[in-house]
């Protein structure tokens, strides 16, 4: 088991912060992992910044009754939305008020590892009390997020536990691209006060006590107010460090426009969505079905826990409406423009293939697994060597009976199989690999510079599921 | 559960000891197992058949209880699971030895409650308690209660369990001993997933403001192993040994567990 006291025995034996003390900067990161450097500070008589986070304690209340003492980006859960444009350069001020080292990844635009924010990858951490300044040119357009992107272990309120997530709108240079809608919201799906119980397969895995949409459980907060007729265009995002989360919103179906941020060639209609942790649906509502409805959890007991929403056309009253759906319907393959692919587009001979197995090794019943990649936990993982301009085809063999959130960093994933059902045209950065088959996801290495790839469950990470590909 | 007092006394000298001993001659070893903290899931049935085998015991008849010597005890044990946090548990006890052949020995019952997950509690902690009846034959107590807090802790692949167990007899000789105290205690370690071994401990101290000498106390320990092979089925097997002259000296343990699942699922629960 991976001890504190463990953790700082690993971090002495490395190499040594610039700033940061070695084992403050290790608590944050992989235990074995290179100690990351200190970010640079703000250069005195610089000009203000375009945006500033501001990383602190912060007590979350979702209702009279549910609250968590958390960290979040200034003062609120989730935190800003940051709009940027594609294009035009940006600087952004973080102000690290936590007790712990931190750092923000700016989860799918193709950034340099050194601000990517993934201490992995050569991100610098920012030591508790400091600031520093990014510059960045946002890209790619569509909706991404930040995150912290830190070492959680086995204290369920750090990392990805906490509400330190965030909403990331690029606005394309093509202002033609822009899909038709009346007006925008944003949706954070997180659950909340997390801890490790036995699970029926053997290993200990994170359950929580409640789970919220913008930071409330249903029932609190303000409700989503709506007018009949108006296209409403919703880009919700499953901040959660686990849980995969279902959503619908009763007497209505969703457009979907794009996923990950990416927009799809055509709008599919669904009656749900399903959002594995760090996706993102973005999907067109016309609200013509005038009421007060539910949009929430299709899974009761997580409804139950708070999952959901209310949305109130003007004029309506009464107490919100809830249609249970008797099945959960999702795949992929439907919003592909290319399903089913023949083998032969898919398996192309100028690309090449990385093949990865996915497993772990248990570690007794009161510890979570130990993941591997290839038989190998991070930071003993292999390290594929990448060559700029060529196109690699991940082959994923999920030998585990968990389903995983793939992230590669600074790429988009082209998805051409999931779970044996093939397809092209799907681009993501965030891939749920179903368990105990193989699917395949294809990128071009055109980001130099160290990349991180892990699943995003945030206990599956800090148990070893990553790896970094490099650069030639 | 019938008390696990076994009182094994094999020398006429130790019959007539225990004419003047505190305690009254019970069997004990109908169930032999150190609880859990976890209850069973709501709308499940968890079905129990424990099989105890005495292959060196008490081999004569004290104050009209049979010997143990070669007896086989079996027991069905039924536990409903009742929501996150109770259960209701009922036991079937049997005996079987030549001469005597199968009897109906007693049942209990037995509600048990638990610290929920949402408390966040760092180890796991429940309170069981069973009342029942068991013939005189087997038990001069007939009718008997007991509280069992129980304390456990998984800790890597390590678990360790607490039961100190408080026992009082409402019917028979040992109405007037007051409390008992009747501990029992696990230590297991996961080999691999499936493969879990350790020790058990089982004891009775007699009375809780007297505890009787280490001779006439009864001292268990159990080398055991449980088998995790699905979620569905619990095996726990062990050889016991008493060294003290009031235990049984030597006692094989069974528990063969299935749980059955009688809830509606949907995709959508």
């Amino acid at each position: 088991m991976l001890t504190r006291r463990r953790f700082t025995q690993l971090a002495a034996a490395s190499s040594a912060s610039l700033a940061l003390p070695r084992n403050v900067a290790a608590q944050m990161t992989m235990p074995g992992a290179p100690s990351p450097e200190s970010a640079p500070p703000i250069p005195p008589n610089a000009p203000p910044a375009d945006f500033t986070l501001t990383i602190a304690p912060y007590t979350l209340d979702a209702s009279p009754k549910h609250h968590i003492q958390t960290i979040a980006y200034n003062g609120q859960v989730p935190g800003p939305l940051l709009r940027l444009k594609q294009g035009r350069t940006v600087t952004v001020d973080i102000h690290n008020q936590s007790p712990d080292p931190d750092l923000v990844h700016w989860h799918g635009l193709f950034l340099p590892p050194a601000i990517d924010g993934a201490a992995e990858e050569g991100s610098p951490l920012i030591a508790p009390g400091a600031s520093t300044r990014i510059s960045f040119i946002p890209d790619p357009a569509g909706f991404r997020w930040f995150h912290t992107h830190t070492f959680a272990g086995n204290d369920l309120r750090k990392g990805q536990f906490s509400g330190r997530h965030g909403f990331l709108l690029i606005d394309p240079s093509d202002t033609a691209a822009q899909p038709d809608f009346d007006r925008e919201l944003f949706l954070a799906l997180h659950d909340w006060g997390g801890q490790m119980v036995p699970s029926a397969d053997g290993s200990a895995m994170p359950m929580y006590d409640f789970s919220t949409i913008n930071g409330h459980v249903l029932g609190f907060g303000e409700p989503l107010r709506v007018k009949q007729g108006e296209r409403v265009l919703l880009h919700v995002l499953n901040s959660s460090p686990t849980e995969v989360h279902w959503i619908a919103i009763a007497g209505h179906t969703f457009q979907v426009i794009a996923l990950d941020g990416n927009s799809l060639p055509q709008p599919r209609t669904a009656p749900m969505l399903r959002l594995a942790p760090a996706e993102r649906v973005s999907a067109i509502v016309e609200m013509n079905a005038p009421g007060v409805w539910v949009l929430g959890e299709v899974r009761k007991h997580l409804q139950a826990a708070g999952l959901g929403t209310v949305v109130e056309y003007a004029s309506s009253t009464g107490a919100p409406k809830w249609i249970q759906p008797s099945d959960l319907v999702w795949n992929y393959a439907q919003f592909a423009p290319s399903a089913n692919s023949s083998a032969s587009a898919v398996f192309d001979a100028t690309v090449t293939e990385i093949p990865l197995t996915f497993d772990s090794h248990f570690e007794g019943h009161g510890n979570g697994e130990r993941w591997r990649i290839n038989g190998r936990s991070y930071p003993d993982t292999e390290s594929p060597i990448l060559h700029t301009g060529s196109r690699y085809r991940l082959v994923m063999k999920n030998l585990s009976t968990d389903d995983h959130p793939i992230h590669l960093h600074r790429h988009i994933f082209d998805v051409t199989s999931v779970g044996g059902a093939t397809m092209r045209g799907l681009f993501k950065d965030v891939v749920l690999i179903p368990a105990q088959a193989t699917s395949t996801v294809e990128f071009v290495a055109d980001h130099p510079g160290n990349t991180l790839f892990h699943c995003h469950q945030q206990d599956h990470m800090d148990r070893g599921f990553m790896m970094v590909f490099r650069y030639a | 559960m019938p008390d696990r007092r076994t009182t094994v006394r094999s020398t006429a000298l130790a019959i007539l000891f225990l004419a003047a001993a505190a305690h009254a001659h019970a069997q004990g070893n109908y169930e032999i197992q150190v609880y859990g903290a976890d209850t069973v899931a709501p709308k499940n049935l968890m079905v129990e058949l424990h099989s105890n085998f005495t292959p060196e015991g008490q081999k004569y008849i004290i104050d009209g209880v049979y010997p143990t010597n070669h007896q086989e005890h079996e027991t069905i044990e039924l536990t409903e699971g009742l929501n996150d946090w109770s259960e209701l548990g009922f036991y079937i006890f049997t005996s079987w030895q030549d001469g005597h052949g199968v009897q109906w020995v007693g049942d209990h019952i037995r509600p048990r409650v638990r610290v929920p997950d949402s408390w966040h509690w760092p180890i796991g902690v429940s309170l069981s308690t069973e009342i029942g009846y068991q013939r005189a034959v087997y038990s001069p107590d007939t009718w008997t209660w007991e509280i069992r807090p129980i304390v456990d802790k998984t800790v890597g692949r390590w678990y360790f369990a607490v039961n100190p167990a408080l026992e009082r007899t409402f019917h028979g000789p040992d109405v007037a001993q007051g409390i008992g105290f009747a501990p029992g205690a696990k230590i297991g370690f996961d080999i691999t997933k499936a493969v879990n071994v350790g020790f058990e401990y089982y004891a009775d101290y007699g009375r809780i403001t007297s505890p009787d000498t280490l001779h006439n106390q009864q001292q268990q320990i159990f080398a055991v192993t449980d088998l995790n092979v699905s979620p569905k089925w619990e095996i726990n097997i062990g050889v016991g040994i008493g060294p003290t002259a009031a235990t049984d000296h030597l006692i094989i343990k069974g528990i063969l567990g299935r749980r059955f699942d009688w809830g509606h699922h949907s995709p959508v629960d």
